[in-house]
């Protein structure tokens, strides 16, 4: 376990915290009125009890993993970046307008794929050398570019990338460009596979390369890292990329991989919060890349149980909402806890400084 | 002994209501507690239910990547007789569900899906909107305000039957004005979509602005937005001193009239999605169910002008949703009267003289389905100032 950078000790917290969140979310229903049992039959049996769940489960993961991933960079360099959202949109935009272009089948997708990896990137560039040359908060800088994002987003919803006989949605992702689905009658497409071998990359990344050394070196501790020669602006720009590609792409599978329109709605509904997800899912993963794995699909597995728990359980949609919050609330607190520890004990070594 | 046992079990046979069928309900991402279209799609499901002895599941998305998979899900389960989509913005999903699923019978608000075991139910929107658009336009120039306006949701077909019928029955409106009292009416429209229909503030917001600039009405085009828009309209009031309209809100979906105490919304748009669910499940409760295009208008009641009757039917509905109490009914009833009773009869008069020549065939509201002719219909009917 060691060599992959993980502890047993992590694992069984998280086991742990899990059963918390589950025992608190049936707390909830029961106070309700609601029969806890039936309803978590219906939600672990949608999501992980048929290969239709499953394949929903890991449909619903695909875009969480890599928008966890960008979180999960930044948080192993000591960054708190928030921006994955708009990151994500801007990927999405670009995904859409490739289709204006013809190119052949795969070709097609693989350009509006490293497109989408570009405007990401491009996006995450501005507040990472904000910060790095002008030292402005990435939490404060990254939050605006999440509205930036998304009103630019939205303009280009409605009057640029719009579809012209139907003004709700953008023009769909050109058939050369879709990520082809790999089971018929599913919504699971060949973007998970996007997803989890760039989840490998950052992985081999960051524990098997110097640059990967000297970013978790910076996060661990920025004084020593810097004292030992690595740089904090190359390890800020470097990270913003990094994760500006990773949620650029969420954009672009979200777009280019789900059935059935392969296109931006007018509003943002069908990608919006993706950004924001991922931030509970990198906590829940132990901001580690191969983490990010199981606890996305986890939490895709809860978004698809939400209907079963709807349609058997018969516990409504509000309930059902409040109850996985409750479940990732809890797998998040380890984490978010180790967070905070650590942020604590670096504005304790600032004091001294001063 | 036996006997007594076929007895007893007779007798609860008997007693246990027969379930008849079971329909599933999917609403998009607006969902319940809008008081307009979801909870009119819930209310038309519940009544049908209760008459016929179906039961219904509810399910609601919680994105539009939920659309594809809940509709699959409930067709998957076999379970139901009727799957309803309320919403056009489900129209994608069920058009790649249904041709899966050829025994499945389902039914879909708002948009045209061509699969022989789909009823598409569609609503001649633009013909309550020439109605409420003439109401406006004739109040406006009778009160002297320089505006008429509109708040509308996420930019879709549909809306385009709304702004299409509005901008036309105020013009109507206008002219009728003229013809009765010989005066120039000096009226325009403001006019936004929003891009949402579930982001209440953005209504409101909406809505502020235009009553600002001095329009005499919003017709709310955007479900739940309405909840904003009276806000707007009712602190207007308040600043004014006043408790009741001008300005107004007009209604949509539902009958809104109740609302803001019954002297707020001077009219709605009566868009019966619960009547359309309802004929849906009688349907297939009867065996009659077939798929195709369902058209519901002024002629078979699928759409008016809120009227008195409807006031009643509808405080009812708000009493259920738990938005108002018993002991408002009253109240509510007698600030309507005063405020229908305080707008010149004339008004009234010409509006349903709109509505027949409608009916008669004798005008036809222009029906915009795409955005060429949406824009072809405001350059025939700027109304700007």
């Amino acid at each position: 376990m060691r060599r992959i950078g993980v502890g047993l000790r992590p694992l069984l917290e998280s086991v742990l915290a899990g059963l918390i969140g589950l025992g608190v979310g049936a707390i909830i229903m029961r106070a309700w009125g609601y029969n806890p049992w039936p309803a978590y039959m219906a939600l672990f049996k949608e999501s992980f009890g048929s290969g239709y769940g499953l394949a929903n489960a890991l449909a619903n993961a695909t875009p969480l993993i890599l928008t966890a991933l960008t979180f999960a960079v930044g948080a192993r360099a000591g960054l708190f970046i928030i921006g994955a959202e708009g990151m994500m949109y801007m990927g999405a935009m670009a995904a859409v307008a490739a289709s204006f272009f013809r190119l052949p089948s795969g070709w097609h997708a693989l350009f509006a794929l490293l497109g989408a990896a570009l405007a990401g990137m491009v996006w995450g560039l501005i507040p990472a050398v904000l910060k790095a040359y002008r030292g402005v908060h990435e939490v404060i800088s990254t939050i605006m570019f999440n509205w930036l994002a998304h009103f630019f987003a939205f303009y280009l919803v409605a009057n640029v990338l719009v579809d012209p006989i139907r003004a709700e949605k953008t023009i769909s992702v050109a058939k050369t460009s879709r990520l082809p689905i790999l089971f018929r009658g599913t919504d699971l497409s060949f973007g998970i596979a996007v997803a989890v071998g760039l989840a490998f990359l950052f992985y081999l990344l960051l524990w098997h390369t110097v640059a990967g050394y000297e970013i978790r070196a910076a996060g661990a501790n920025p004084h020593a890292a810097r004292y030992g020669g690595v740089s904090p602006r190359r390890t800020v720009l470097l990270v913003f990329i990094l994760g500006g590609m990773a949620a650029g792409l969420a954009g672009a599978v979200e777009t280019m991989g789900r059935p059935p329109t392969y296109a931006v709605y007018s509003g943002l509904t069908n990608i919006a919060g993706f950004g924001f997800d991922g931030i509970g899912v990198a906590m829940i993963g132990r901001i580690h890349p191969l983490g990010i794995i199981p606890a996305a699909i986890f939490y895709g597995g809860l978004q698809a149980g939400a209907r079963l728990m709807q349609m058997e359980a018969k516990v409504p949609f509000e309930m059902v909402r409040a109850v996985q919050g409750a479940i990732v609330l809890a797998l998040a607190l380890p984490e978010l806890a180790r967070l905070f520890r650590v942020f604590v004990r670096r504005a304790r070594f600032q004091e001294k400084k001063t | 002994m036996r006997r007594l046992g076929f007895v007893l079990l007779a007798a609860v046979l008997l007693t246990l209501p027969a379930l008849a069928g079971r329909v599933a309900l999917i609403l998009d991402v607006g969902g319940r507690g809008d008081l307009s279209f979801n909870d009119m799609g819930f209310k038309g499901t519940e009544e049908a239910c209760a008459d016929f002895g179906w039961e219904m599941v509810e399910i609601q998305s919680a994105t539009s990547a939920d659309y594809l998979p809940n509709i699959r899900n409930a067709a998957r389960t076999g379970k139901f007789d009727l799957i309803i989509c309320v919403g056009f913005l489900l129209a994608d999903a069920l058009n790649e569900v249904a041709p899966e699923f050829p025994n499945q019978k389902f039914a879909i608000i708002d948009a045209v899906v061509s699969h022989p075991n789909v009823l598409s139910i569609v609503f001649e929107e633009q013909e309550g909107s020439a109605l409420v658009g003439a109401l406006a336009g004739m109040l406006a120039a009778e009160y002297g305000y320089p505006y008429v306006g509109v708040v509308l949701g996420i930019e879709i077909p549909v809306l385009y039957h709304f702004e299409g019928g509005y901008r036309f029955g105020i013009d109507w409106g206008l002219k009728k004005y003229e013809e009765v009292t010989g005066k120039k009416a000096d009226v325009g429209l403001l006019w936004v979509y929003t891009g949402t229909f579930s982001d209440i503030a953005k209504g409101k917001a909406a809505a502020e602005a235009q009553l600002e600039q001095g329009a005499v009405a919003v017709y709310n085009v955007a479900g739940p937005l309405g909840i904003g828009i009276l806000e707007a309209v009712t602190e207007k009031l308040a600043k004014e001193g006043r408790e009741a309209g001008p300005p107004f809100m007009i209604g949509v979906d539902a009958n809104q009239d109740w609302m803001g105490d019954g002297n707020k919304v001077v009219a709605s748009m009566m868009k019966r999605v619960d009547v359309g669910c309802y004929t849906a499940i009688k349907m297939v409760h009867e065996g009659t169910f077939q798929g195709g295009v369902l058209s519901l208008g002024l002629k078979n009641k699928g759409v008016g002008i809120s009227r008195y009757q409807d006031l009643l039917d509808f405080i009812e509905f708000g009493i259920k949703a738990g938005a108002i109490t018993e002991a408002d009914r009253e109240r509510i009833v007698e600030n309507w009267q005063a405020m229908r009773a305080a707008i010149p009869g004339w008004i009234w008069e010409a509006v349903d003289e709109l509505e027949a020549k409608i009916l008669s065939g004798e005008i036809v509201v222009p029906k915009p389905e795409t955005r060429e002719e949406m824009l072809a219909v405001r350059a025939q009917y700027p109304l700007t100032r």
